[in-house]
């Protein structure tokens, strides 16, 4: 374990960059979802880095972060229920061909 | 049965026979008039109670008065439906119940061949309800809702044959001009409620002597409602100038102009000033000005009804002018005259009217005086009938209109409007002249009648109530107005106008028979008298053991040498005219300019900001690709730019 917080938070950083990449600029959905996933995980990771290096927060740091992960399951659940059934209606799993909200 | 249940049983059965013959009259088919009839009888019968109870005083010395229920209950503006049986009304009552009855009775042999009758007599129905209504109100919201009720029905009635492009156009100005003075009546409501603080005729009229003596009213203020008021008795009642819808309104069917046009709703405005006295009384400018428009109105109709050839046209400038009589003495402060001659001139007047409709039926739906004459002896009972009322309107003494006729004179100049008796004098003598013209073309001269038509008297429905309006036209005079100024009348409505020539300070004499008022008398007779006889030599006259030959090349050559008069007279002293140029050459253009504004502009704005939101809207629909990661872009984009605002901000 290292003893710097600007490691966590640089890590933490380095994947919600790469989720919000991911979720920007990958058209599948799935791919989207597991996007969204790596930006909550950065976000509790820098819950928990807070959490630990700060001993007020350590408690609530881990509720939180136990929560976010909680929430997160949930998500995903829903995000992938709704997924599935848009493929068996459209049959295609890329998110630029659902457009009928357009009009 | 209660008092108070025998009024509303008035208003009752009117509207009940109207809205059972608007439902069932088109199955009833020829029988159509039987439940309207019916439910006027019954009206009638209710009426005579209740006015015999009034008058013998059984309903206690203030009249009855009572509340149906609370009308418009809304914060400080409370109004009930509350109903005043007084002298006053009960006298309305009996010319409007009396003469609705036969009216109705006589409809149903004038309009036994007509496909849509039982529309006329549920029209009827409602009108009798209406000009009910408008007797019994006590209070003016009440009075004048029935005001429009009976301008609504007068509408439908004059408009019924609706064929008739002159029918639908004569009720809509008769509705339009009405429309005119109804603007001033309501202002004039609404400045009395302002002011006073109530609608109720007893509060107002209680009211009002201690709020101007408290200062509370400046008379100014008293003279104002009074004007308003007057402006919507000049419509309703035809005064000049919007004097021009009546004739016109002959259009309808002759029971209508009989019982509306001539017997009861015209008078409405008379009744509405006469009961407005207490406010009338305190306003002495406003009663001038009463009396000017009621005399000037009875010299100008009097003066056209002289050249007309449309009988029924004749009978309107007629009622024009009594009517004018009317106001005249309302002005003059002789407020039981005008509702004396109102009641004698509703009877004389509707029997002329019926007499006209059963001459008109008799020569097959003619009108012009021209194709008449010589019907004397083939319509015996028309003509008997007509000539008692043509006396009676002509003043000629013991008929009736002589005694209301000689009160209206003989009041107005001992109250000291000396120009209001000598124009009403020269009336007399004209109004004695045109009836006797009236009856000289119709039933005396030589036949006009064209050959194919067979004159011939008409069925009993119609005589029978002819001869039943005779009888009060004769008598009526007789029976309630002798001794002259203390008659029957007198005792049932100086009561009620007591308050008011206390305030006017009519001196109340008593009639000197050899005195100035014998004097009077004299005069007024003598004028009529030469008026008759003047008409008779010209036009000629039929009696037994008297004729009198026409003379129409003496007329054709009075007329070519006052043909100036004579024209303007002929064509009503040019007022529609004058009322065409200004509202419907000069108003079509300043209304076409309106309507261009309104097409152009105003739409123009509205339809301006319907445009702009929707090309807006079309151009910034382009926003919503409907794709889900542009919009996350957007999020991203807000959240790094809410981000770096944060930084910089906690930075500074």
């Amino acid at each position: 374990m290292s003893h710097s917080l600007d490691a966590y938070l640089a890590l933490s950083s380095l994947l919600f960059c790469t989720g919000m990449f991911g979720f920007l600029a990958r058209r599948n959905a799935i791919a989207m979802l597991m996007s969204i996933e790596l930006m909550l995980n950065a976000v509790n990771l820098a819950i928990v880095a807070f959490g630990a290096f700060t001993p007020r927060l350590t408690v609530h740091a881990s509720v939180i972060a136990l929560m976010v992960i909680a929430v997160a399951a949930a998500e995903a659940t829903v995000g992938l229920a709704i997924v599935i059934a848009i493929f068996r209606n459209r049959r295609t799993p890329l998110v630029d061909e659902y457009d009928t909200m357009r009009e | 049965m209660s008092n108070e249940a025998l009024v509303l049983a008035i208003l009752v059965l009117p509207i009940a026979g109207f809205a059972l013959t608007a439902v069932f009259g088109r199955r009833l088919g020829d029988r159509s008039w039987a439940i309207s009839v019916g439910a006027i009888l019954l009206t009638w019968a209710a009426g005579m109670v209740v006015v015999f109870g009034q008058l013998t005083g059984g309903f206690g010395p203030d009249g009855l008065h009572f509340t149906l229920y609370t009308w418009i209950p809304a914060g400080t503006f409370q109004l009930d439906a509350n109903f005043a049986v007084d002298n006053l009304t009960a006298a309305l009552l009996i010319v409007v119940t009396t003469i609705g009855m036969l009216v109705h009775v006589y409809s149903i042999g004038y309009m036994a061949h007509d496909p849509g009758k039982w529309r006329f007599f549920a029209y009827l129905n409602f009108f009798m309800f209406s000009m009910l209504l408008l007797v019994l109100a006590g209070n003016f919201l009440l009075l004048f809702v029935a005001w429009e009720l009976v301008g609504l029905s007068s509408y439908l009635l004059i408009g019924f044959w609706y064929r008739r492009r002159s029918a639908a156009l004569a009720a809509k100005k008769a509705f339009l001009v009405n429309r005119v003075g109804d603007v001033g009546f309501s202002i004039g409501i609404w400045a009395i409620w302002t002011t006073v603080g109530s609608l109720n005729f007893s509060d107002v009229f209680t009211k009002l002597p201690h709020m101007l003596a408290s200062g509370q009213i400046q008379s100014w203020q008293i003279t104002g409602i009074a004007l308003l008021l007057f402006c919507g008795a000049v419509g309703k009642s035809a005064q000049f100038p919007l004097h021009v819808w009546l004739p016109d309104a002959m259009e309808g069917p002759t029971p209508v102009s009989a019982l509306i046009h001539a017997a009861t709703m015209v008078n409405a405005g008379v009744y509405m000033v006469a009961r407005a006295n207490p406010i009338f009384s305190h306003a002495p400018a406003a009663m001038v000005i009463v009396a000017a428009v009621g005399i000037f109105t009875a010299l100008l109709a009097a003066t056209i009804a002289l050249t007309q050839t449309d009988i029924k046209r004749v009978l309107a400038y007629s009622t024009l002018s009594q009517l004018g009589y009317m106001f005249a003495s309302l002005g003059v402060g002789a407020y039981a005259a005008a509702i004396f001659h109102l009641m004698t001139h509703g009877f004389f007047k509707g029997l002329l009217f019926l007499d006209s409709g059963s001459v008109i039926h008799g020569v097959h739906d003619e009108q012009d005086m021209n194709r008449m004459g010589g019907l004397w002896r083939k319509m015996p009972i028309t003509h008997a009938t007509m000539l008692i009322a043509s006396i009676a309107i002509s003043g000629i003494p013991p008929l009736a209109g002589f005694f209301s006729k000689d009160e209206i004179l003989g009041a107005s100049f001992r109250n000291g409007f000396y120009v209001v008796w000598l124009i009403g004098a020269v009336v007399a003598a004209l109004t004695a002249f045109y009836m006797f013209r009236l009856m000289g073309k119709t039933f005396y001269g030589p036949s006009h009648v064209s050959p194919d038509v067979h004159p011939h008297e008409s069925p009993p429905t119609m005589w029978v109530p002819l001869v039943l309006l005779a009888i009060p036209a004769a008598l009526l005079g007789l029976a309630i107005g002798w001794p002259p100024d203390s008659g029957l009348v007198h005792q049932w409505l100086d009561p009620v106008f007591a308050q008011a020539d206390q305030t006017l300070g009519v001196p109340h004499e008593a009639f000197q028979v050899f005195g100035i008022d014998g004097a009077l008398l004299l005069v007024s007779v003598a004028l009529a008298t030469v008026g008759l006889v003047a008409s008779v030599r010209l036009f000629g006259l039929r009696l037994p053991g008297r004729d009198v030959e026409p003379k129409p090349a003496v007329v054709e050559a009075a007329s070519a040498r006052l043909r100036p008069l004579y024209v303007a007279s002929f064509h009503k002293w040019w007022f529609d005219d004058l009322y065409h140029g200004l509202f419907y050459v000069i108003g079509g253009v300043v209304a076409r300019a309106a309507w261009w504004f309104d097409g152009h502009v105003v739409d123009g704005v509205v339809n301006g900001v319907g445009t702009l939101t929707v090309f807006s809207g079309r151009e910034v629909r382009r926003i919503q690709t409907g794709r889900v990661q542009n919009y996350a872009l957007g999020i991203a984009i807000g959240l790094l730019v809410m981000a770096a605002s944060l930084l910089v901000i906690t930075a500074r």
